[in-house]
Formats: C-alpha cells, sequence, structure tokens
C-alpha cells in the first residue's frame, strides 16, 4: 500500500514540553562531584569472586532472589535467553566437580607441554600440537585458563570450590544478536544482588565442559536449543573479603567540544 | 592501523617461559602482617604460605616457586591490616599483550 510520505514522517514533539505540559515533569537528580559511594557502588566495588565459603547452606528463599533479578536483566530485543538450573544437592555437585575436573585432565595431558619432561618427544609434538590449537582457539588457549586448567588438574584447584549452591545459566541458541552478552547481564544482576545480600558468588566458565557429556545433560535438562552458558557458584564467603583494592585503569577516549582526550 | 604488529599477532608465547608470561604477583608486606593466617585460607590456589620469622612471630609469604596464583586479589581484600597488594598483574609478550592500561587505582571517587 502506498502511503504519501509526509503521512509517513514522525510527528516531531517536543518530549519535555509534553511532560511539563502534563505537568508530569520528572526532576533531574543531582549527584554533587565527590560524593560518597551509594549503595548499588559499594556493592558493586565490594563484589569478589568468592572461591572459599563456608559450609552453611544459603536460604531457598535468597536464590529466589537473586534469579528474580536476573529476570529482569536488560536483553537484546527483550528475547530474554536465559534458563536456570539450581544445584543445591551436594551429590550431584560433587559428580559435575568429578566430571568437569576429568575433562580438565584429559584436556590438560592433550595440551600441557610444559609439565612434560625437557627434550623428550612427546613434549616437542605436544608443543606443535598446543601451538597449533592456540591459533585456532586464542581466547580458550590464554596462558590464564591454560593454568587454571593445569592446576585442576594437578588438584591444586576445585572446579565448582565445593559451594553449597551452583546454578548454571543455560542460554537459549536461538537467542536475538548475541546471546552470550544477555547471559552476562543476567548473571550480573543475580552476582550483585547476592553480594547486597551478603553472599558471595563466582562464575565458573569451565562448568561449559558439562555440555559434552550426555548423560550430564539429560540428568540436569540441558536439551537442544539450550546449552550451558555459565555457571554461578554461591554460598556465604570465610572471611570478609571487603577490602578495597587497586586495579589498572583503562584508557578512555572522550570526545567533547571538537576535541579528543585521553582519559584513564 | 593496528596496536600490535604482523609479528606479536603470530606470536603465541610459551607457557613456560616466565619471560614471555609474566603471571600475577602479590607481595606481603612483613612490617603490617599479623599472622591472621586468613590469606592463606582464602587463596583458592594455595599460593600463600605461613611461617615463623626471626623474631618468633607468625607471618605469611609467598611460596617459593609457586605455580597458579590467579589474580583473584582475594587475599589483598580479606587483609584487615593492609599487608598484602599485588606487585604486578599479568601480562604476555605476542598476541596477548596487555594494551590500553594506566596505572593501578584505588576506587576513585569523581
Amino acid at each position: 500500500m502506498f502511503v504519501e510520505p509526509s503521512a509517513r514522517a514522525i510527528r516531531v514533539e517536543d518530549p519535555e514540553e509534553v511532560e511539563k505540559e502534563a505537568g508530569r515533569s520528572s526532576k533531574i537528580t543531582v549527584v554533587p562531584e565527590g560524593a560518597e559511594w551509594n549503595a548499588v557502588e559499594q556493592v558493586m566495588l565490594q563484589r569478589r569472586s568468592i572461591r572459599k565459603y563456608k559450609k552453611a547452606q544459603v536460604p531457598a528463599h535468597l536464590i529466589r532472589r537473586m534469579l528474580e533479578m536476573g529476570r529482569y536483566a536488560p536483553s537484546q530485543g527483550n528475547c530474554q535467553p536465559w534458563k536456570f538450573v539450581v544445584i543445591r544437592d551436594s551429590a550431584i555437585i560433587q559428580g559435575i566437580e568429578d566430571f568437569c575436573v576429568g575433562e580438565c585432565k584429559k584436556t590438560s595431558s592433550a595440551i600441557d607441554y610444559a609439565s612434560m619432561p625437557a627434550g623428550s618427544f612427546k613434549r616437542f609434538v605436544t608443543r606443535i600440537k598446543a601451538k597449533l590449537f592456540n591459533r585456532l582457539q586464542p581466547n580458550m588457549m590464554h596462558p590464564v585458563p591454560v593454568s587454571g586448567i593445569t592446576a585442576i588438574a594437578e588438584g591444586r584447584f576445585a572446579v565448582f570450590h565445593h559451594a553449597p549452591t551452583v546454578i548454571l545459566l543455560l542460554m537459549d541458541k536461538r537467542g536475538i544478536g548475541v546471546p552470550p552478552i544477555d547471559i552476562g547481564i543476567c548473571g550480573t544482576n543475580i552476582v550483585l544482588a547476592a553480594q547486597s545480600l551478603g553472599l558471595g558468588t563466582c562464575w565458573i566458565g569451565f562448568s561449559k565442559f558439562l555440555n559434552q557429556s550426555p548423560e550430564w545433560c539429560v540428568k540436569l535438562g540441558v536439551e537442544e536449543p539450550y546449552e550451558i552458558s555459565e555457571a554461578i557458584t554461591v554460598g556465604y564467603p570465610v572471611g570478609n573479603p571487603t577490602h578495597l583494592i587497586a586495579r589498572e585503569t583503562h584508557e578512555i577516549g572522550w570526545f567533547e567540544d571538537g576535541k579528543k582526550q585521553v582519559l584513564y | 592501523m593496528a596496536l600490535l604488529s604482523k609479528q606479536e599477532r603470530r606470536h603465541f608465547p610459551d607457557w613456560d617461559d616466565s619471560e614471555q608470561c609474566k603471571f600475577h604477583r602479590v607481595a606481603v608486606d612483613l612490617e603490617k602482617c599479623d599472622g591472621c593466617k586468613l590469606c592463606t585460607i582464602v587463596c583458592p590456589s594455595n599460593v600463600l604460605e605461613l611461617f615463623v620469622d626471626g623474631n618468633g612471630k607468625k607471618k605469611a609469604r609467598v611460596k617459593e616457586n609457586h605455580r597458579g596464583c590467579i589474580s583473584c586479589n582475594n587475599c589483598y581484600a580479606i587483609c584487615e591490616s593492609g599487608a598484602i597488594e599485588a606487585s604486578h598483574h599479568y601480562d604476555f609478550v605476542g598476541y596477548y599483550r596487555q594494551l590500553g592500561r594506566g596505572e593501578f587505582s584505588k576506587p576513585r571517587i569523581f
């Protein structure tokens, strides 16, 4: 159907005039320079990845409260590509721990040439394999996760940190745009809510190994088109890790008044 | 325009070469450490240990030849006497060289 161009044009009204006429103008919140951190900022600054938990279980209603914050996370096209699996059964948590440790052991023995005897043929071949894999999967094969995999394989580090509750974040692979980003935003809501409730959390990327186990997928209800995107461990932290730490500053390109500045 | 040279983009560092892969390090200020032991407990990688110094006092220190500090900084965050700080964050040569980072700073109020 042909529509006159004039009819297609959006009517230009000044939104601020409209709110004024309606007598319903919103107020501009004034935050003075140098104001102290507010409650939300405080939570963001004090949140840490907690890897040592007390044995006490987290009350179920607090987990529900956190997931409720996840439910209200923004997502691309409001597609909400998430589904949650909450595990509070210590036998299941031990089971997924053992499976992920096993996968780390396999991965480590396939790629960790650094732990093989110097000058050996095995080390020579493994190094070539690892370098090739590194080039193909530069994100997964970053030296930091690789050293994590080695530490888990050697039993120096746990996958789920013996937390009393583990939340799996499942992602609908059909999500709009870039669904892993939505999972990240959803999980951020969850971990910040947890921090505000006095709970410690940690993101567990190695939980993705579970996608490789048909048995665990069936048991946990992970079916197409869903996959495990991330996991979050939850529990009460040991000690009070609330001391604010120093971190790197990052480059900020700042464009204003026709000038570009670089700030940190 | 690229921040990494062609050579760097092709170079994947050796994991076992400390010149190519510099991992995170923390330093304990023994003057301030009160030997509460909490940092050795929260460290997920078991990098810190308690020892008895010359004056018979318990202090924390980074284990020699340790592998595996994951730069979680929880020892730093849990230390109530402010004795632990990161001495340097990780950095790598080649493909993984850190970019666009400035000085370390505590949260700044603007």
